[in-house]
């Protein structure tokens, strides 16, 4: 995270502007750099061009004057070394056509030069009529003119070559320049590639590897996770969902306690229901026997309770079965467990006591709820009576433990009614 | 696999055909001179030689072309081309405003120089003298501009003998015929003095002629002028007809 610091912390960019923005910068920047190179080509190709069709014929054009040159200075020694007239005057003849052609005319020094020698040797040919050791007078000077000649041989030669020389010197230069050019559009490439994969790395990579451990450890039981505010958009967005979504989760788990509750709950008395109270009860019942401790279950019965619905109406039942509820939850020891097992009907467990304490804890409710005023809807007080059956249910299964406490709980109807009977452990009633 | 091969083969034949039978079209109708020495001439085999012929035969190799050559004269030569007898006419022929509205001229392919022939003391534009020339040459045409009395040849070859004969007193002369007219004997017993014309319509660019209803040639010809130049194909042929350079 540390080399990230250096990032301009730009806020709420949008990523696709943003790396839009680079890519423009980048394509413009790479665009001109290619361009001076195409120049730089263009420059080469020109060159190499001009050197194809100017330079070579002019190059060609040269060495033909070093050759006519050179061909003169042979048919100058040809005039001094004839042996006859004819053969003097036939070179003196292409002496003469050399010095006029075109091709000498048209380079000032040679055509200078080419004169001078033609001159001289007509000279010399002239004075040969009259004067027979003219040719052995003049052989020195001659000498001279040739040595002259043969300098401009060379001079022509090497003034076609260098005419190459420029335009390769000019070839030169462009590719030198192109070659920096290029190096100097590597550089920006790199630099771009390096500013990029930094921004990538520091405003994308990073946030998604955040938003993946926030999102792979999001759970209702961790606080929602905090994250630094990012530069891009799109990130914060996603940030800001996995916040709602953290929210939402809490939401659902309430939801889903308050729906599990209802599931369990009576509608009436908000007691425990039937469905509930078995399974709770089966769970307990086998954690008891598994430790072999103490585990009473009771069954009981409102007395009279048809009767009371029948003398006050059933606002008046429901009344007294909530109220009755109500007690129940107030005598009751926080570990016990009631249920409205149906109609008038209700079921009991007490863990970790045995037949003789769960009688005490009954008797003692029993004897609460029968001096207990009861307020029902029409303002009268009544009072109501139960009786119980209990029975042990530390070595049998839950559904055999109910049904000797409801046999019990028969027992305690025959015998009177708001009484508590205990099933003995054979199975009949005490 | 053979099958392959043997479509392979048939598709390279029905290649090699069709640029076989390109290259077989073409047949170019070139004009050519026969007594014009060192340019063109008949060798002791009777076989047309000289620079001239030298440079269109490695023309038409170069343009892949099979040339067939007419023999003509310069007299004759332009009023044929104009008139299509003759694709090409390899003849030498200096830049004239009549031949260039009549015919195309290739690019140059060499520089020539005319020379003024006479005895000694007898000087161009000089009242009584009769020029001998070349009819239809720069020369001719040159001369009778100037007013001068000429005595026409049909070649090159015959310039000496109006000389000879006493019926012509100078003559103008191309500097390669000049070449050719100084190695023979009779000639040089002549006693002629020989000076250069420095009129530019007497020098300069000397071209093949190209015909009209061909302009499509001046392009190829050139192309393949400038290819021999360079390959020293050229070079060759100057050194074997001509003593020094001639372009």
């Amino acid at each position: 995270m540390a080399p990230l610091t250096f990032i301009p912390r730009l806020s709420g960019l949008r990523a696709g502007h943003a790396f839009g923005f680079l890519g423009a910068a980048f394509i413009l920047a790479f665009g001109i750099m290619v361009a001076l190179v195409a120049l730089d080509q263009q420059r080469v190709l020109e060159a190499t061009a001009r050197l194809q069709e100017q330079t070579v014929p002019e190059i060609i054009r040269y060495q033909r004057l070093a050759r006519n040159l050179e061909q003169l200075r042979q048919e100058g020694e040809r005039v001094f070394s004839a042996g006859t007239p004819q053969a003097r005057q036939q070179a003196m003849f292409v002496v003469t056509l050399v010095a006029s052609h075109p091709s000498v005319l048209e380079h000032k020094e040679a055509a200078d030069l080419a004169r001078q020698t033609e001159r001289f040797l007509i000279d010399v040919v002239r004075h040969s009529a009259r004067d027979a050791q003219a040719f052995a007078a003049s052989y020195d000077e001659w000498q001279r003119l040739a040595g002259r000649l043969g300098i401009l041989v060379d001079d022509v030669s090497i003034q076609g070559i260098n005419l190459a020389t420029a335009d390769l010197t000019d070839v030169a230069g462009a590719m030198r320049l192109a070659r920096y050019k290029l190096t100097a559009a590597l550089l920006v490439v790199s630099l771009f590639l390096v500013v990029f994969l930094f921004l990538v790395r520091g405003h994308l990579i990073h946030p998604l590897q955040r938003i993946d451990r926030a999102l792979s450890s999001l759970s209702v039981d961790r606080p929602a996770p905090e994250f630094r505010p990012s530069a891009m958009v799109e990130i914060q967005v996603v940030e800001e969902a996995i916040g709602e979504l953290h929210a939402s989760l809490l939401e659902n788990e309430v939801a889903r306690h308050a729906l599990e509750k209802l599931a369990n709950k009576d509608g009436l008395t908000g007691l425990m229901n039937r469905r509930h109270f078995l399974q709770t009860a089966d769970t307990e019942l086998q954690r008891a026997q598994r430790y072999q401790r103490p585990v009473t279950v009771g069954m009981a019965d409102l007395d009279f309770f048809k009767k009371l619905n029948d003398t006050y109406g059933h606002a008046a039942g429901d009344a007294v079965l909530r109220a009755f509820a109500e007690l129940a939850n107030e005598m009751l020891r926080q570990s016990d467990f009631v249920c409205r097992y149906g109609g008038e009907e209700f079921a009991f467990l007490f863990p970790e006591s045995t037949l003789v304490e769960a009688e005490k804890l009954a008797e003692r409710f029993r004897a609460r709820c029968a001096d207990y005023d009861i307020r029902i809807p029409d303002g009268r007080l009544v009072r109501v009576t139960l009786s119980m059956g209990l029975a042990d249910a530390s070595a049998c299964p839950i559904e055999v433990a109910l049904r000797r406490a409801d046999e019990a709980l028969y027992m305690a109807k025959r015998q009177g009614r708001n009484r508590i009977v205990l099933a003995d452990a054979s199975g009949t009633v005490a | 696999m053979s099958e392959f091969r043997r479509v392979f083969a048939s598709i390279l034949l029905l290649f090699a055909a069709s640029a076989g039978l390109a290259a077989g079209e073409r047949n170019l109708r070139v004009a050519v001179l026969d007594n014009s020495p060192p340019m063109a001439f008949r060798d002791a085999n009777g076989e047309l030689s000289g620079f001239s012929l030298g440079i269109i035969r490695a023309l038409c190799e170069e343009m892949r072309a099979h040339c067939s050559f007419q023999v003509t004269t310069l007299d004759r030569v332009v009023d044929e081309l104009a008139a299509g007898e003759y694709d090409i006419a390899a003849v030498s022929l200096l830049d004239t405003p009549e031949r260039r509205a009549r015919i195309i001229l290739a690019k140059p392919y060499f520089r020539s120089i005319s020379l003024w022939f006479a005895k000694p003391g007898v000087l161009p534009g000089q009242a009584g003298i009769r020029v001998a020339v070349v009819r239809g040459s720069a020369q001719d045409r040159f001369a009778r501009a100037k007013g001068w009395d000429t005595v026409g040849v049909q070649t090159n070859g015959e310039l000496a003998e109006p000389l000879n004969a006493g019926l012509a007193q100078a003559a103008i002369i191309p500097m390669s015929s000049a070449l050719n007219l100084m190695k023979r004997p009779e000639f040089r017993q002549l006693g002629l003095s020989s000076s250069v014309m420095p009129e530019p319509e007497l020098g300069g660019d000397a071209s093949f002629g190209i015909a009209p209803r061909r302009p499509e040639l001046k392009e190829q010809i050139d192309a393949a002028l400038e290819r021999i130049k360079r390959n020293g194909t050229y070079d060759r042929i100057n050194s074997q007809f001509l003593p020094f350079r001639v372009n």
